[in-house]
């Protein structure tokens, strides 16, 4: 009835054959970029749930007799609502996994090669996401405004500073004035709240648009089926109803362990840190900024030199150099790796020696720095660590490379490869 | 119009391309005048940040802990012990936290300004020079002696017999040093300025 009602107006049929006939080929690793979406979505819903109760000012109000940051107390009041807590940690735990799944679909469009011509739009698209998002947790973590969240702030204020040229104005873009500036959380409550969302949704939207446009890759193993039939089309599952059977219970398995988690595992115990105090804490930031944090460990710190008036400084070198040459080579990746032809399968990785063992260095140095981030737990010197670092990338890359080498050398007689 | 392409015959401008050329300055033009608009996005520094208003004379206080704002005693602190402290009435400037620490006196070396430090109480700023925490003590129980200071951060060590001079981790510079000295009735005052900027050197 309603659906005729809204078909007469909206030509809702039409809609219907045109998108939703469309066919998703099925992989499981093509499912990340679904719980990517997800967990957005379960941030927004969160995200306004929060929005209601929190108030972005760090005036002092009482809480229990005790004068606290506004915004410190209005969290806690949050935590002390039923349920409150735990929508508080459902919006945490998706934004960890949200950037979990990014990375493992970051690295499934690596390591299958789907970023080649003609998707190398979609695959920049994707470092912007990736980036925002880490914005998002970046200026979410510091509106409980506890005494972790203004030093971990504080921390990444001065690396902001340390930029050559420009970081003091950036700094004071950034946080509106020298954190901690009263202006500083009413910034970041609208940049996390407002602009960071709407430009995740519409790059998202693009990604999906450019998606639907160019078509998902398929897995190899179709092209020799489709050789069979001499067809064209897509090989894989009708996205209305088989793929949305599988979307669907995706999500609800999603909320599953999130809810679960959410329940019976604390985090950001925001009561324990205890309002902003000058406080010698054991700070480690969440696991996604461990890298970064990790590589400030292993810098000397006299390590500092000019280039045309500006100073690089060794924060320089570990927060902003260290990343921006990562994101660079990433965002080159696809104008390197040119195909001949635009190409639409996935490749087997175990197939691509050069690029899969590069990869695999690329995780070793993720790995090796987040390790890095434990030093004083371990009682390892810095500079040891760093000689670790070293040549435990260079023997991740050397040895995965040769595996692959006479892997793939032994099984290229036959003439396509099964994925 | 006969012409479709914006090419014009003999190199003269054509209408479209005259056009075209003014649009797109007039764009820039507008874009430009949008840049301005930052300036008012970037507040100024209040000049809040790591001013120190420490003068010579005020009393030392604890900075946290159930004694918080208490006045500091002499016999509070041990051989190895340290705590972090605050001058009297001062305790909102993060600038003005100490790192006060009780070794013997014999133990401090330049460049550790011995001439600041009375009983074996030296203090230096708190606040980390790599990127601002606020550092703690490691006690050496064997050899309480050979205690340091550490940032919990990302653990620079201060040498605090030296100077407080960087013996690991990132940080650039030493901690400043601050007089100290102990009174007739036990209390703890500062009897000096900072010896240097107090915070991060970006
Ligand atoms: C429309 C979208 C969103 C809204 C309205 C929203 C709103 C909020 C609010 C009001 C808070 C403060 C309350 C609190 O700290 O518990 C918060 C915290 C936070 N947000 Fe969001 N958020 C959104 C999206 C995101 C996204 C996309 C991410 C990251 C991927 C994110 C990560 C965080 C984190 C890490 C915190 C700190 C949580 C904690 O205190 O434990 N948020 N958010
Ligand atoms: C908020 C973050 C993101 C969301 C919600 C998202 C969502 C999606 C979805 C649902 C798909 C189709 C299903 C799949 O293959 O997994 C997809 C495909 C794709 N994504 Fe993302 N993505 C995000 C971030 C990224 C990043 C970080 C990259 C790479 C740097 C990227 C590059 C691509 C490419 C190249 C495709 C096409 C893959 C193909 O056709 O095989 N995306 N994205
Ligand atoms: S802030 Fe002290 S070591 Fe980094």
């Amino acid at each position: 009835m309603i659906s005729k009602w809204l078909d007469e107006r909206l030509e809702l049929q039409k809609f219907k054959d045109k998108f939703l006939t469309k066919t998703f080929p099925t992989h499981p690793s093509f499912l990340f970029g679904e719980i990517a979406l997800f967990s957005f979505i379960t941030l927004v819903i969160t995200g306004i749930f929060l929005g209601f109760l929190y108030e972005p000012s760090i005036g002092k109000v009482s809480l229990f007799g005790a004068m606290v940051p506004a915004a410190y107390a209005s969290v806690v009041r949050i935590d002390l609502l039923p349920m409150g807590i735990i929508i508080r940690r459902i919006h945490h735990w998706s934004a960890m996994i949200m950037i979990a799944s990014i990375i493992a679909h970051l690295a499934r469009v690596y390591f299958t090669s789907a970023y080649r011509k003609p998707r190398e739009i979609n695959w920049l698209i994707g470092l912007g996401l990736l980036g925002i998002t880490l914005g998002a947790a970046f200026t979410g973590y510091l509106l409980p405004y506890s005494q972790f969240s203004v030093t971990a702030t504080s921390i990444a204020y001065y690396i902001t500073e340390s930029v050559p040229w420009i970081g003091d104005w950036l700094a004071r873009l950034i946080f509106a004035g020298e954190f901690p500036a009263h202006a500083t959380v009413p910034r970041f409550f609208f940049l996390h709240v407002m602009l960071i969302p709407v430009l995740l949704l519409s790059l998202i939207g693009l990604h999906l648009l450019i998606l639907v446009k160019q078509k998902h890759t398929e897995p190899g193993a179709n092209r020799n089926r489709k050789e069979a039939q001499a067809g064209r089309r897509l090989i894989g599952i009708p996205v209305w109803p088989e793929q949305n059977y599988i979307s669907v219970s995706l999500f609800l398995f999603l909320m599953f362990v999130v809810v679960l988690m959410a329940t019976y595992i604390p985090l950001n115990p925001i009561e324990l840190y205890g309002p902003p105090s000058p406080e010698a804490t054991v700070m480690r930031p969440d696991w996604y900024f461990l890298p970064i944090y990790g590589f400030l460990k292993l810098i000397p710190g006299d390590l500092s030199f000019t280039i045309a008036g500006g100073k690089i400084s060794p924060e320089a070198i570990g927060g902003v150099f260290f990343p921006g040459f990562l994101v660079m080579l990433l965002a080159a990746i696809p104008f390197l790796d040119r195909p001949k032809e635009p190409q639409n399968y996935i490749e087997n990785p175990l197939h691509r020696p050069f690029m899969t063992s590069l990869g695999i260095a690329g995780a070793t140095l993720l790995f090796m720095t987040t390790l890095s981030g434990y030093i004083d737990v371990f009682h390892i010197a810095p500079s040891a660590m760093a000689i670790y670092v070293i040549v435990a990338i260079a023997a991740a890359w050397v040895i995965s490379y040769l595996l692959l080498r006479i892997y793939s050398r032994s099984g290229k007689k036959g003439e396509h490869v099964k994925n | 119009m006969v012409e479709n392409n914006s090419e014009s015959r003999d190199g003269k401008v054509t209408r479209r391309q005259f056009a075209l050329g003014f649009i797109g300055a007039a764009g820039l033009a507008a874009f430009g005048s949008l840049l301005s608009f930052l300036k008012v996005l970037t507040p100024a520094k209040e000049g809040s940040g790591y001013v120190p208003t420490v003068k010579s004379g005020d009393k030392l206080v604890y900075a946290k802990g159930s004694r918080q704002g208490s006045l500091l005693k002499a016999s509070d602190l041990q051989i190895g012990d340290a705590v972090l402290a605050y001058p009297k009435g001062k305790t909102k400037n993060v600038a003005n936290i100490v790192q006060l620490i009780r070794l013997k006196e014999s133990e401090y070396k330049p460049p550790t300004r011995v001439n600041e430090t009375d009983e074996g109480f030296v203090a230096y700023s708190a606040v980390c020079t790599h990127l601002g925490c606020i550092v703690g003590w490691k006690r050496n129980n064997k050899d309480p002696e050979a205690s340091i200071i550490e940032c919990p951060c990302h653990n620079s060590m201060y040498d605090p017999a030296l100077g407080a001079k960087v013996i690991g981790g990132p940080a650039p510079a030493p901690l400043p040093q601050i007089g100290v000295k102990v009174s007739k009735d036990g209390t703890l005052v500062f009897t000096s300025g900072f010896s240097g900027p107090i915070g991060p050197k970006v």
